[in-house]
């Protein structure tokens, strides 16, 4: 049993230095690595988690996340990337040191929340849960700070990831696999990028500055 | 019965994709929306049992989604005379395959009694809303799609943990399985969950669903997604799919608030949804002065009237719940009418396209055509709660039940509730009364206005004579989430 702890641990908390490590990464393509190998490590905390639990469902969660996340997804991102010529692109919406910061800070709003409020639940679920929420939480501020789309993108993966990482915790819990595939969904809906390719057509970059163009005009 | 209901417009949605002309497409939407509108009826006596089924608060509000969906289809049939000449064959597809998602998930969302479920359909109808959004595809409507998703996606996060958690605090009392998360299960067994973890849950469902209910930190897409998007699927469709984030708000509080009561660790509910709905009363009414866009404008009246029912069900007790449930039903129902009226109206004056809406453009109206005028009047005059509004009756009922059960709160609902119907008012009498913009000719009115006449007729007839079996039906939920 010590051993599916520390092991599960040792990967929750690895999934969570590269979500964290998201924040202060400014490049594109180094962003896009760092969201592959946290994928990566996913896939096997849900094949271990499969694997400690006695369930088919997670193994086949750790399948979908390997084949679509870990390798499917960033090769397309890299293609947008490539292809819209980002791969130097610098972005700061926020100095890098704030974000920080304001990263730790979540990360004890999420241990502190998380770790009180259940007690009475199994330990292994217990630290699983603050380090989902603190992946969680993480990528939703990579989402705030981020002007690039294209950032604000891998900072939702990023954020789904922490789903992920909470629902294989989850003893015995019903539709797991089912809930990848439907955050899948909606993330091949942001990567196969009607948006993308539109919001270039009409912006001519992926800076989403002029998203504030509506309030300007005060209508 | 009710697996058609849902079923039959997620199916046919991708044969609406490839169907050959935009004209077919909205008789095959409209037929479809008509089917499923007697589905939803025939519910009634068929609610259903097991991983989807009918409870009452399900049937009376998918019966309201089924209307909704089938006049806002005959709506889209005509706004589709306008507006053809503007989009494409694909984009029609789109549109008339994602009104039927939308349709479909809705009806998911009202009538799963699973949690995952639940969240599955929201998500869809997300998407599918999205989609709607982004079809005029002017560069404010991509914008404001892309909102929508960016915020959307953070609320399907923030909900989906919320879900899990809840399935978690359930174990003590259900173990493992599905019936830890089976909403029946849930609000029977809610006593013996574990009440610290369930709070921290309801925080995060509350800003999950919230963002899809337009409740106030969250609220940022609606206005946008209102005034960009094509005018019959966003408007319309969307006051069903914020009953369906409210309805899931109600349940969720329901769990926390019986745990709390019994004694468990819970924290009340109360003062969540109070915070929550005041603030979004509050930004309405002070969001309503500067909006020149008259959809934008009615897009903060939805975020008004979606803080009224948040709080109604922070005050709590049967009666207050059964007063935002019937505030939910008839906003529906005066939104929508309002919102198909206007495009009607935006069509008097020449363009059915969004940035056509302006109340400089469309003040006046009376001097286009009088009928659509005094309809467009009379829904607007709904909207405000005053009498014979039926609006009055549920407001009334809330401002109430606030005195008695928690007196320092009914002031600023009283005074956000008068500041925006003033600002409505104040729009009321140039819009329908004052002078018209240079070169306006009187045009017909056309016959689908009668369809907005008997949304109003229905929400009248609701608020003021509603028949014994649907009051008795909604005191009967009221009591259940008490």
């Amino acid at each position: 049993m010590s051993l599916t702890f520390s092991l599960a641990h040792l990967m929750g908390g690895i999934i969570l230095v590269f979500g964290f490590s998201l924040l202060s990464q400014r490049r594109l393509a180094a962003m896009i690595t760092i969201y592959q190998i946290q994928a990566f490590v996913l896939s096997a905390a849900a094949f271990w988690q499969g694997y400690a639990q006695h369930e088919v469902n997670l193994y086949l969660t750790g399948l979908i996340t390997l084949v679509i996340k870990a390798i499917a997804l960033p090769i397309g991102l890299r293609m947008i990337v490539a292809k819209f010529n980002m791969i130097r692109a610098v972005e700061t919406a926020m100095p890098v040191l704030l974000s920080t910061i304001i990263g730790v800070g979540l990360i004890g709003v999420a241990v502190l929340v998380v770790l009180p409020s259940t007690l009475s639940a199994v330990s292994l679920t217990r630290e699983d849960l603050a380090i989902a929420l603190s992946v969680v939480l993480l990528g939703l501020l990579v989402m705030t700070t981020r002007r690039n789309a294209l950032a604000q993108i891998i900072g939702f993966l990023s954020t789904e990831n922490g789903l992920v990482l909470a629902a294989i915790g989850m003893p015995g819990m019903p539709f797991v696999a089912e809930f990848s595939v439907a955050l899948l969904v909606l993330l091949a809906f942001l990567v196969v990028g009607v948006f993308l390719f539109r919001i270039r057509e009409h912006f001519d970059t992926l800076d989403l500055t002029g998203i504030e163009e509506i309030e300007r005009r005060g209508r | 019965m009710i697996l058609i209901a849902i079923i039959l417009p997620l199916l046919a949605a991708p044969f609406l994709g490839l169907i050959g002309s935009p004209r077919q497409g909205a008789i095959a939407n409209v037929a479809l929306s008509g089917i499923v509108f007697i589905l939803t009826i025939a519910a009634f006596a068929a609610p259903g049992s097991g991983l989807v089924h009918a409870d009452d608060l399900g049937l009376v509000f998918g019966g309201v989604t089924g209307f909704t969906g089938l006049t806002t289809a005959v709506a889209s049939f005509f706004y589709l005379r306008e507006a053809e000449p503007r989009l494409s064959l694909r984009r029609w597809r789109v549109y008339h395959a994602m009104c039927q998602v939308v349709l479909g998930s809705t009806l998911l969302g009202l009538y799963a009694d699973n949690i995952g479920l639940l969240w599955a359909a929201v998500e869809g109808a997300t998407i599918a809303a999205t989609l709607g959004v982004s079809m005029p595809r002017t560069a404010s409507a991509l914008e404001a799609a892309w909102k929508y998703f960016i915020l959307g996606g953070v609320g399907i996060g923030l909900a989906l943990f919320g879900t899990m958690l809840v399935y978690l605090a359930a174990q003590p009392a259900l173990g493992p399985g599905f019936s830890a998360m089976s909403f029946t299960a849930l609000t029977a067994h809610a006593a013996g969950m574990d009440g610290s973890l369930l709070t921290l849950a309801f925080v995060l469902i509350l800003f999950g669903y919230g963002t899809k209910a337009a409740l106030v930190p969250l609220h940022g897409w609606l206005p946008d997604a209102y005034a960009e998007g094509p005018a019959p699927l966003t408007t319309s469709l969307s006051g069903p799919l914020i009953n369906v984030a409210l309805i899931a708000i109600l349940r969720f509080r329901h769990m926390l608030e019986a745990n709390f009561t019994s004694g468990g660790t819970a924290l009340p509910p109360g003062p969540f949804l109070l915070t929550l709905g005041l603030a979004s009363l509050f930004l309405a009414a002070f969001s309503f002065s500067r909006r020149r866009d008259a959809r934008r404008f009615f897009g903060f009246s939805s975020i008004e009237h979606s803080g009224i029912a948040a709080f109604a069900f922070g005050i709590g007790g049967a009666a207050a719940v059964f007063g935002g449930l019937l505030h939910m039903l008839l906003h529906t129902l005066i939104k929508s009418a309002l919102l198909q009226v206007l495009i009607r109206a935006a069509a008097l004056r020449g363009s059915t396209a969004p940035g056509h809406y302006g109340f400089s453009h469309l003040r006046g109206l009376i001097h286009s055509n009088k009928y659509t005028a005094l309809v467009l009047g009379a829904a607007m005059f709904g909207l405000t709660g005053l009498p014979p509004s039926g609006l009055f009756v549920s407001e009334f009922i809330i401002v109430m039940q606030t005195i008695q059960r928690s007196p320092w709160a009914s002031l600023p609902l009283g005074l956000g509730l008068l500041l925006c119907a003033v600002a409505i008012l104040r729009n009321l009498g140039p819009l329908v009364f004052g002078h018209a913009p240079p070169r306006t000719k009187p045009a017909k009115a056309t016959p689908e206005t009668h369809l907005v006449t008997l949304h109003l007729a229905l929400s009248v007839v609701l608020a003021f004579a509603m028949p014994p079996m649907l009051v008795g039906l909604l005191s009967q939920v009221a009591e259940a989430l008490k």
